[in-house]
C-alpha cells in the first residue's frame, strides 16, 4: 500500500522511498524544461542560424564520462554547457561515514592517473589534526613516487591530447613510458593505478628492491626517452597549429577563475603549491618551476609545452630523492584507531592538475565530521565555455584535453 | 604560524570579525557574518597588504546546529593558508551573497555548495543543481540525510548515529544528533 502523492510530486523510479518535486517527464522535454537560472534562459535560447548539439556523454575523448551541450552557429561554437554528474558517487559523504584509514582507499579513484596526490592531501590534513611528526625517510618516500606519477601523469596527457587533435601514435609511446613508472609503483605498492600506499603518519612499507632497480633503470634513459617523445610531436605542424592561438587564458582570468597548476603556469602566474606553500621536504630540493604565457597569456600549446617542462623539473627532484634518501623509519608511532581532538584542518598538494586540497573537521570520534574534496579538474572545466566561443567544434576537445581534466575527480 | 598577519587582519577587519583570530600549523583562521562576508573578501582581495590573490577552495559546512560557508585563500604575502568562515545561517534557509563578483570562478564551487547543502548564494546567476539529478529533492551532505548502506553493518554500526538504517528523511530541524560546536 503506497501512500498518494501530492499532484506536484512522484515517486523516483530508482528508489520508491524518494519523493521527487515537479511533474513526471517534465526534465524530458526537448528543448529542456523551463530555465530555472538566468544563465540557463540565456543559454537556451536560441538566436538567429544557431543549433544545439549534444556531445557526450560517451563521447570517447572526454576524458571520463561528460556531457557537453553546444549552442552552434555553422562549424563555431557560440556557448556550451557542460553537464557532470555521470560518475557522482558521493565521496565525500562516504568519507564522512569511514573511519581516517578508510578514506585514504576511498578517495584514490578520484583522479585514476594520479591517485597517490589523492592520499597526499588528507593523509597531511590528518597529521595536522593528529599532531604526528612524520619519518624524513617517509617524506622522501612521498616525494620520491608523487614525482614519479607526475612524470606518468603528464606523459599520458601528452598522448591524450594528439589522441584528442587525431594522431594515435603518441599515446601508445606515452603508454610505454607510464607503464614503466607504473609497474614499479606496482612493486613496491602491489596495486597499478589505486595505489593505497600513504598512510597517517608515514607510508606503507620501505622501498624494495625491485622498485628500486626499475626506477634505476628507468632513470637511466628517462630524459632520453623523453626527448625521443617530444620529437614525435613538438615539430608535427599540424599539431602545433591546431593548439596555437587557440584557448588562449590571461593572466587576470587565471587568478579570477581559481585555476591551479599546470594551467596557471602556462597563463604567466608563477604559482606552485610545491613552491608557494611548500610542504613535506620540498624545501630542501632543487626544482625550478617552469612557467610560459608570460605577455599577454597562455595558448593550448603554451600548456602543453608547460607540463613537458615539469617533466624535466620532476625527473630532477627524482635524482636528487634517490641520491639523499636518508635511512629510518618510514611510519610514525600512531594507534591503530585514530580519535583525534576536535578541530579543523586544511592541506593542499600540488597534484599534476594543480592545487588539490582537503579540508577536515574532526569532532573527536573516529570518522570526520566534515570532509571536503577540492579537485582542481573541476574548477579548470569552468573555463572551457569561455575559451570555446568562436572556435570550432572540432576543437572543444583539444582545447579540455589541453586543461587536462579527469572526470573521476570532477564528479567526485 | 604567521603572527603579522593576525596583527594585519586585525587592523583591517576589527569591527568585522565575529570571533577571535585563531591559528594552528600553517593556517590562519577568521570568522565573519555572512552579512560581512563580500566586504570582507574586497578587503583581502584588494588590500596591498594583504593581496589574497588565489581563491583555493570554497565549500559548505553543516554544523548540525547552522550552516557555514567556508573559504580558503593563498597570498604572496604570507606563508599561511588563510580560512574564512562565514557562520551563523539557519538550517531552515541558508543563504549568503555570492563571490562570483570577485572571483567568477567561485561559481561552480558554490553550485556544489548549493546542491549539497541547499546553501542559497544570492547573485549566483547559475545556481541549480552540479552533480545530482535535476529533480532531486533532498541534500545529501547535510547531517540529517542518513546513509543507509554497508556502513550500517560495519562494527560501528547501531553506536555511531550516522551509520543508523533509516529512510533518507527531508530535513526537520529537530532531527540532527551529532553536532560540532561553531
Amino acid at each position: 500500500m503506497t501512500t498518494q502523492a501530492e499532484p506536484s510530486q512522484h515517486r523516483s523510479e530508482d528508489d520508491p522511498r524518494i519523493m521527487l518535486h515537479g511533474q513526471m517527464g517534465q526534465y524530458e522535454q526537448v528543448p529542456p524544461y523551463p530555465p530555472r537560472t538566468e544563465r540557463e534562459a540565456e543559454f537556451y535560447t536560441l538566436g538567429d542560424g544557431e543549433m544545439f548539439l549534444n556531445m557526450g556523454p560517451q563521447h570517447p575523448s572526454t576524458h571520463g564520462v561528460l556531457r557537453v551541450v553546444l549552442k552552434i552557429s555553422g562549424e563555431k561554437v557560440v556557448d556550451l554547457d557542460p553537464v557532470l554528474g555521470y560518475l557522482h558517487r558521493g565521496v565525500e559523504k562516504l568519507c564522512e561515514n569511514s573511519d581516517y584509514h578508510h578514506i585514504i582507499s576511498q578517495i584514490d579513484p578520484l583522479e585514476y592517473v594520479s591517485s597517490l596526490f589523492m592520499e597526499w592531501a588528507p593523509v597531511m590534513a590528518f597529521e595536522q589534526l593528529m599532531d604526528v611528526q612524520v619519518p624524513r625517510r617517509a617524506e622522501y618516500i612521498r616525494v620520491l613516487t608523487g614525482e614519479l606519477l607526475r612524470v606518468a601523469s603528464h606523459a599520458l596527457f601528452q598522448g591524450w591530447m594528439a589522441l584528442d587533435l587525431g594522431g594515435l601514435t603518441p599515446i601508445l609511446y606515452s603508454f610505454i613510458e607510464r607503464d614503466e613508472i607504473v609497474e614499479a609503483l606496482a612493486a613496491l605498492t602491489g596495486q597499478r593505478m589505486l595505489f593505497n600506499y600513504f598512510r597517517v603518519g608515514g607510508v606503507n612499507g620501505d622501498l624494495n628492491h625491485e622498485f628500486l632497480s626499475r626506477v634505476g633503470d628507468w632513470m637511466s634513459r628517462a630524459l632520453v626517452e623523453h626527448e625521443a617523445n617530444i620529437g614525435l610531436l613538438n615539430e608535427n605542424e599540424i599539431f602545433v597549429r591546431r593548439m596555437r592561438g587557440i584557448g588562449r587564458v590571461d593572466r587576470d582570468t587565471a587568478l579570477r577563475m581559481g585555476v591551479t597548476g599546470p594551467n596557471i603556469r602556462a597563463a604567466g602566474v608563477p604559482f606552485d603549491v610545491r613552491r608557494s606553500h611548500p610542504y613535506s621536504v620540498y624545501p630542501e630540493l632543487e626544482f625550478n618551476v617552469p612557467v610560459r604565457g608570460a605577455n599577454g597569456g597562455g595558448d593550448s600549446l603554451d600548456r602543453y609545452l608547460l607540463r613537458l617542462d615539469e617533466v624535466r623539473e620532476s625527473i630532477r627532484i627524482i635524482d636528487q630523492c634517490l641520491h639523499e634518501m636518508p635511512d629510518g623509519p618510514v611510519m610514525a608511532r600512531l594507534p591503530r584507531l585514530m580519535r583525534p581532538r576536535p578541530g579543523r584542518a586544511w592541506a593542499a598538494v600540488e597534484s599534476p592538475r594543480g592545487l588539490f586540497g582537503t579540508y577536515v573537521i574532526s569532532d573527536g570520534t573516529d570518522q570526520p565530521f566534515r570532509f571536503r574534496i577540492h579537485d582542481p579538474s573541476f574548477v579548470h572545466l569552468q573555463l572551457v565555455g569561455m575559451l570555446m566561443k568562436d572556435n570550432l567544434i572540432a576543437d572543444t576537445m583539444a582545447v579540455m584535453a589541453s586543461l587536462d581534466p579527469v572526470m573521476g575527480g570532477i564528479d567526485k | 604560524m604567521d603572527r603579522t598577519l593576525k596583527t594585519r587582519l586585525e587592523a583591517r577587519l576589527a569591527d568585522r570579525l565575529a570571533g577571535p583570530i585563531r591559528q594552528r600549523h600553517d593556517g590562519t583562521e577568521i570568522r565573519i557574518r555572512p552579512a560581512d562576508m563580500v566586504e570582507v573578501m574586497r578587503v583581502l582581495h584588494d588590500d596591498a597588504d594583504l593581496d589574497f590573490a588565489i581563491l583555493a577552495d570554497l565549500c559548505g559546512v553543516d554544523t548540525g546546529e547552522t550552516m557555514q560557508v567556508v573559504y580558503h585563500l593563498w597570498s604572496s604575502k604570507t606563508p599561511d593558508w588563510l580560512r574564512i568562515v562565514a557562520e551563523g545561517m539557519p538550517r531552515e534557509d541558508p543563504r549568503i551573497a555570492t563571490l562570483t563578483g570577485l572571483w567568477p570562478g567561485a561559481e561552480w564551487m558554490e553550485r556544489e555548495a548549493y546542491d549539497m547543502f541547499g546553501i542559497i548564494f544570492e547573485g549566483n546567476r547559475d545556481l541549480r543543481r552540479i552533480y545530482m539529478p535535476p529533480d532531486y529533492a533532498s541534500f545529501p551532505l547535510r547531517k540529517d540525510f542518513y546513509l543507509a548502506d554497508d556502513a550500517a553493518r560495519s562494527p560501528g554500526g547501531g553506536v555511531r548515529h550516522m551509520e543508523r538504517t533509516s529512510p533518507p528523511v527531508q530535513a526537520t530541524p529537530g532531527s540532527v544528533r551529532r553536532t560540532v560546536r561553531p
